[in-house]
């Protein structure tokens, strides 16, 4: 077994022309881009450039970024919940309890047909569905909402039915039994039992939007990204650096703010 | 009350329980014992319309099993309650909230939605938290109280139902002694105070002995002894645990279907083939 994965990993690594020399000889190259051309100010990623204005332009743009995160979120939360549901077993048994061969063909069918959808939202990237999107919104942050929304939505979904198909059949059992009906168990047996899952999970998936939302606006799809691709585009690096710095600090303050949150829900 | 003429019961059309004739009245406390695998739980899944109901005739509080309406069977549901021997309560939700559960039955979808519940609704839940002495842990989770309170709190849900018949599945096997009295202390109080039939299946013999005003024996698939707990002899009980007869109990072993275990580990087939193997080997030496 150990040695079939080295063999794998062994053969990985010479397709893919990975080769440490490479990256010894050209750390040089590296260090030239990072340092800039001398003769043009500003080329170089260091000292990051400190102009009030131009940073007040790049926080109202990570707002921005934010802002398109959020509704995304919400988007993608609306219908991976019901999306999320179909597509966990456990739950299409208390929906559909009888054994059948009808029934259990119709199981079969809605679980498929809820986890294709859900991973054809997935599989393509957000900058895919950006495009398609820009393509038919036109430029702007609205088309990179709708693209990580329906990313999300997928993503979502994949963790939330892991999360529905991981809990105690006990309550739900014995709630079936008092003769309440599938939306009754739904809201006693299931959410109270997912919803430490579901928090942690829709908290890292804001994380992750922000960090995606940040490269959209490679392809005119609003937020921060519009000036970081138009920064590096213009070698104008130092520029590139405070965006990054923006970025980061954003996405580890939503860290911490995720970690209280977490911690009073669970 | 509930009146079986005939019945055979079972999973994909193989037989479980054979050609039942059953009858219980208002007001019994039914103790079922017999070995595990015997049909015992079958036997009380059943009454909930839980199980294939492949012949005879099965009467509930006047609704036939084997041929109710899906809106019938909710409505039979509500009146039976049934008792887990894992509880089976929402852990994260408090005790007041698990009691209330089990008047879903009856609360309109909305407030269920919302978790309101009406003034008179409330009574009934702390009534019932006082016949099961929990009302001190009301906002308490349920996941921060000990065994016997869970199994009290399971009780005062299936109160909650005002139900009929009260179905208890091994309730108190895995319990200690002293809790394990306590609640059935309690389920003798709710079939004398409320006049609520219980039915339960029970591990310990000295239980079914004491509390029970009639007890069902059953061993394969039959059932081989009813009647009150001072008639249950010597020989009924070596004939319903099979005492000296250990050689039936190797072929129970094989036969036993493991394809549900299965699907639930997720092991696959070979591999649980094994372990089960090495399980019997272990236990013959």
């Amino acid at each position: 077994m150990v040695i079939i994965l080295f063999a794998i990993l062994l053969t990985s690594w010479n397709n893919t022309e990975m080769s440490i020399s490479a990256l010894v000889d050209g750390a040089g190259s590296m260090r030239e881009y990072i340092a800039g051309n001398p003769e043009i100010a500003d080329s170089g990623f260091f000292p990051p450039s400190f102009i009030p204005s131009d940073i007040q332009m790049y926080v109202v743009a990570m707002i921005e970024t934010l802002e398109m995160a959020l509704i995304a979120l919400f988007f993608s939360i609306l219908v991976a919940i019901p999306l999320s549901l179909l597509a966990s077993r456990n739950i299409l048994m208390i929906l559909l309890p009888s054994d059948t061969p009808f029934t259990r063909t119709l199981r079969g069918g809605i679980y498929l047909s809820a986890s294709l959808v859900a991973n054809v939202f997935r599989s393509i990237n957000e900058i895919i569905w950006a495009l398609f999107f820009v393509s038919a919104v036109g430029l702007g942050p609205m088309a990179g909402i709708l693209a990580l929304g329906i990313h999300t939505a997928g993503v979502l979904c994949k963790l939330l039915a892991e999360g529905n198909e991981a809990i105690d059949p006990g309550p739900v059992e014995a709630l079936s039994a008092t003769g309440a009906g599938f939306l009754k168990v739904i809201v006693y047996a299931v959410v109270p039992q997912t919803m430490p899952h579901f928090i942690s999970m829709v908290l890292y998936r804001f994380e992750s939007d922000v960090r995606s939302a940040s490269i959209l606006g490679f392809v005119g799809a609003g937020g921060i990204g519009f000036y970081l691709f138009d920064k590096i585009r213009s070698f104008e690096n130092a520029d590139v650096t405070t965006i990054i710095i923006i970025i980061v600090v954003a996405v580890w303050l939503i860290d911490k703010l995720s970690a209280v949150i977490r911690k009073k829900f669970i | 009350m509930i009146e079986l003429n005939n019945v055979s019961l079972g999973y994909n059309k193989k037989p479980v329980l054979n050609n039942l004739d059953l009858h219980i009245s208002k007001g019994e406390f039914v103790g079922i014992i017999g070995l595990s695998g015997a049909g015992k739980s079958t036997l009380l899944m059943s009454l909930i319309g839980n199980i294939q109901i492949l012949s005879g005739r099965y009467n509930v509080i006047g609704y036939q099993l084997g041929t109710i309406s899906k809106k019938h069977l909710k409505e039979l549901r509500t009146r039976i309650g049934f008792i887990f021997q894992g509880y089976n309560l929402v852990d994260r939700l408090n005790v007041l909230h698990n009691i209330m559960s089990g008047m879903l039955g009856q609360m309109s979808l909305s407030r269920a939605l919302i978790k309101w519940y009406g003034r008179q609704e409330l009574a009934k839940g702390y009534k019932y938290m006082q016949t099961v002495d929990i009302s001190e842990c009301a906002r308490q989770r349920c996941d921060e109280l000990s065994g016997g309170q869970r199994q009290r709190v399971a009780i005062a849900r299936a109160l909650a139902q005002e139900p009929d018949i009260l179905l208890a599945d091994e309730p108190v096997a895995a319990l200690d002694p002293k809790s394990a009295a306590q609640v059935m202390d309690i389920l003798q109080t709710i079939n004398r105070q409320y006049g609520v039939t219980i039915i339960a299946n029970l591990h310990h013999l000295d239980f079914a002995r004491k509390y029970c005003s009639r007890i069902l024996g059953i061993a394969d698939g039959d059932i081989i002894f009813d009647g009150l707990p001072e008639e249950l002899a010597q020989r009924d009980l070596d004939r319903i645990y099979k005492i000296k007869n250990t050689e039936t109990c190797d072929e129970d072993m094989e036969e036993i279907d493991i394809s549900h275990l299965m699907d639930a580990a997720r092991i696959r087939p070979k591999r649980l083939k094994k372990v089960l193997k090495h399980e019997q080997e272990s236990v013959k030496v």
